[in-house]
């Protein structure tokens, strides 16, 4: 593929570089989508690394019997409570808004998002909300020490007192303001502001799941705010409302999950939608029954919001079988999923680059994740495993499974839309293995350590129950899997400083959305020139057009019931403009891109 | 903007359905599901009711159009701001005041002052000065 054809002069724009001070302002008062993107990526990024520094704190200490290494037993509840409240709230879920910030408004064609400046100021109120809440560790009693999910009443100051549970409270209320700002701003960008012949059924998967997770950011955010109020003015108020005499505990556990498993699905979903962009560009393929992907989508979100309270089974206060069967009916659309990821895979030409690679760990270890999701789903087998290492090892696969192992799937596979450099391969299949091999080691055996009876969130065992053999491996797998985020942050500074530019729009040779029609790193709003949209790949129409002429020979004659349930995405007219294009009449450059050269705004400023 | 509309419109039956059967087999004894479920309805019916007469009252949009060519949406985006301070300000005021929760009510009175600073730079940041419309 040919570099970028034309050079443009664009007075105004801020320069390539400039002194880190400005850099600093820039990047602060900034209201570009992408740069608010990477605020949150690399928040996020910062905050995975300390809770996966407090999971190795825990994972050391349950090396052997007895207390090693933490003082107290309470100071092991604050390691627990907050690596599960760092890792979901300030890690996977502002991810997802870091990956939509970025990416989204790219593939819908876009200048930016709908609300530039209430982007930014949902990133300061999660960033901030963020920091309040881990500020605890700072406070003379430490942080808060009741859980992720703050049971009413361990969560009330008669149990759980200090300024370490206040802060937690308002710190995640005021970021899940962040979360639901955000939300509204993607909702209202991707209703309002794709580009001409974008239509809905012609969205990258990504956007639509993108979507589909701010719908239920929505649905899920708000009660929890409304929990995390009520629960701030039970602590600082006096109030009565999750007393246990009113039925406070359980109003609590109803509340907090009605949040708590749609929010499962807010950090699944998105990753997914990573993974459903990467299959096709390394299978050279299109993905399979792009319709069908798209109402398994919907029908996950729908139902996630009638399964919550599977994980207040034992409480023995809720209709079993109403929530077993809503729960094992999700994994119904779940596997319509793992179905069209393994079509999109068949027969095609794959290679093996590191993005796929990635995605290939993400469809191993998520569907392990959700087998024993099904397990947990059945009343009968769910009394025996609650609460024990069982679980913890399956939220475990499921969580990392999506979350991280797609993370850095989307991060090889945008690294060079993002930044404008390749990472490098080998450096990238080190991270692979060993974070593969870590991650297995320690979260594999815990099944059966759960299955032997060990009860999740104590912080000691007693040399005779036999967990010891188990456990040290646990731990040194925990270990591996750390040491693998070494040659990744290596690999960023290497190639940061060694790696050539990407001259070329599209540097994997077969992207197919639309963020592959434009440079690497994209211009300010996004594009210099937008290829016409026939189909769900823009990008691939516009660069191959002699393979789509030849690939769909009959598309847009009778389109059944069953096909617009399953079938593959609005491609009107995708053939006539393939073969113009392949004429060579289509009068596009194969290669979009214009290559902008910035210079200081000097004498161009007001 | 119909498949829009759709996409929220058509969670509401299912809510409500989900909610009534939950009702009914709870004995309607635990208000949170019975509650939750169909608002969750009413939450995607008034985002899908908007949607749907929003569409009844504008002209059909390029972006709906499968044969659109992007010359059909040439001209004004919209106005973006370039950069801004603001949103920095508003989200640090609404932090102190978060933290006045937490921690004093001395430290939310002087957070509640500076966010009505910020609030009034925000909503009046185009109003005034060389961005002025």
């Amino acid at each position: 593929m040919a570099a970028a054809t034309t050079t443009e002069l664009i007075p105004g724009l801020a320069p390539g570089r400039q002194t880190l001070g400005r850099t600093v302002i820039k990047w602060i008062t900034s209201t570009d989508h992408k740069t608010i993107g990477y605020l949150y990526l690399i928040s996020s990024f910062l905050f995975f690394c300390i809770g996966g520094l407090m999971a190795l704190l825990i994972r050391a200490e349950l090396f052997e019997p007895g207390i090693q290494l933490v003082q107290s037993k309470e100071q092991y509840n604050q390691l627990f409570t907050m690596h599960g409240t760092v890792m979901l709230l300030l890690f996977a879920t502002p991810l997802f808004a870091g990956f939509a910030n970025v990416i989204m408004p790219l593939q819908i064609g876009a200048p930016d998002v709908a609300f530039p400046r209430l982007n930014m100021f949902a990133y300061w109120l999660y960033l901030f909300g963020g920091l309040i809440t881990v500020a605890g560790f700072l406070t003379p009693q430490g942080a808060a020490s009741f859980g992720w999910f703050a049971y009413a009443p361990l969560s009330t100051t008669t149990y759980s007192p200090g300024l370490g549970g206040d802060l937690w409270v308002f710190g995640l209320a005021l970021a899940g303001f962040g979360t639901i700002l955000g939300a509204v701003n993607f909702i209202t960008t991707i209703i309002t502001m794709r580009a001409p012949g974008m239509t809905m059924f012609r969205m990258p998967i990504f956007t639509w799941n993108t979507l589909i997770t701010s719908l239920l950011v929505l649905m899920a955010f708000p009660p929890l705010a409304a929990a995390l109020f009520a629960l701030g003015a039970d602590r600082r108020l006096g109030a009565q409302i999750f007393n246990p005499e009113n039925g406070g505990a359980i109003l609590w556990q109803h509340l907090f999950w009605f949040f708590g498993h749609p929010e499962v699905y807010i950090i699944a979903l998105p990753f997914f939608g990573i993974v459903s962009e990467i299959l096709p560009v390394f299978s050279r393929k299109p993905i399979f029954g792009y319709n069908g992907l798209v109402y398994a989508t919907i029908a996950i979100a729908a139902l996630s919001v009638t399964v919550w309270a599977h994980h207040m089974y034992v409480t023995g206060a809720v209709m079993l079988p109403f929530f077993a069967f809503m729960t094992m009916l999700i994994a119904v659309p779940t596997g319509v999923k793992f179905f069209n990821w393994i079509g999109t895979l068949w027969r095609g030409k794959l290679t093996f680059e590191t993005p796929m690679l990635w995605s290939i760990g993400f469809l191993v270890t998520f569907l392990f994740g959700g087998l024993t999701g099904i397990i947990l789903s059945s009343p009968a087998l769910d009394f025996q495993l609650s609460d024990s290492y069982f679980v913890v090892a399956h939220f475990h696969y499921v969580v990392f499974g999506t979350v991280v192992f797609a993370m850095f799937a989307g991060f090889y596979f945008w690294w060079p839309k993002m930044t404008g450099r390749m990472l490098s391969e080998r450096l990238g299949k080190w991270h692979f293995w060993l974070l593969f091999i870590g991650f297995h080691t320690t979260f594999l055996i815990q099944h059966w350590l759960g299955v032997e009876g060990m009860p999740r969130r104590y912080a000691d065992y007693m040399p005779q129950e036999g967990f010891t053999w188990e456990n040290q491996v646990s731990t040194i797998g925990a270990f591996i899997l750390a040491a693998s985020t070494l040659p990744f942050l290596w690999n960023v500074y290497v190639t940061w400083r060694k790696a050539p530019k990407v001259t070329v729009d599209d540097p994997w040779g077969y992207g197919r959305s639309l963020e592959w029609a434009t440079s690497c790193p994209p211009p300010r709003h996004n594009f210099a020139s937008l290829p016409r949209i026939r189909s769900e790949s823009p990008a691939f129409d516009l660069h191959h057009p002699e393979v789509v002429a030849m690939e769909h020979p009959d598309y847009a004659r009778d389109r059944g019931v069953l096909e617009n349930i399953y079938g593959e995405a609005d491609r009107r007219g995708q053939e006539t403009q393939a073969q113009q294009r392949a004429a060579g009449d289509g009068g596009e450059s194969g290669q979009s891109s214009t290559t902008i050269v910035d210079t200081p705004d000097e004498g161009t400023s007001k | 903007m119909k498949i829009e509309s759709r996409l929220f419109l058509w969670g509401t039956p299912f809510f409500v359905l989900a909610g009534v059967v939950y009702g009914f087999m709870t004995d309607w004894a635990e208000p949170v599901g019975y509650l939750g479920m169909p608002l969750v309805g009413g939450l995607v019916a008034m985002i899908g009711a908007y949607l749907a007469l929003t569409a009844r009252r504008i002209d059909a949009r390029p972006e709906d159009d499968p044969n659109g060519n992007i010359e059909d949406a040439a001209g004004d985006q919209g106005v973006y701001a370039p950069w801004s301070w603001w949103p920095l300000a508003i989200a640090s005021s609404a932090a102190i005041c978060f933290l006045g929760l937490a921690v004093g009510w001395w430290v939310l009175y002087i957070g509640f002052c500076v966010a009505i600073i910020a609030l009034v730079g925000w909503v009046f940041e185009y109003s005034r000065g060389i961005h002025s419309h």
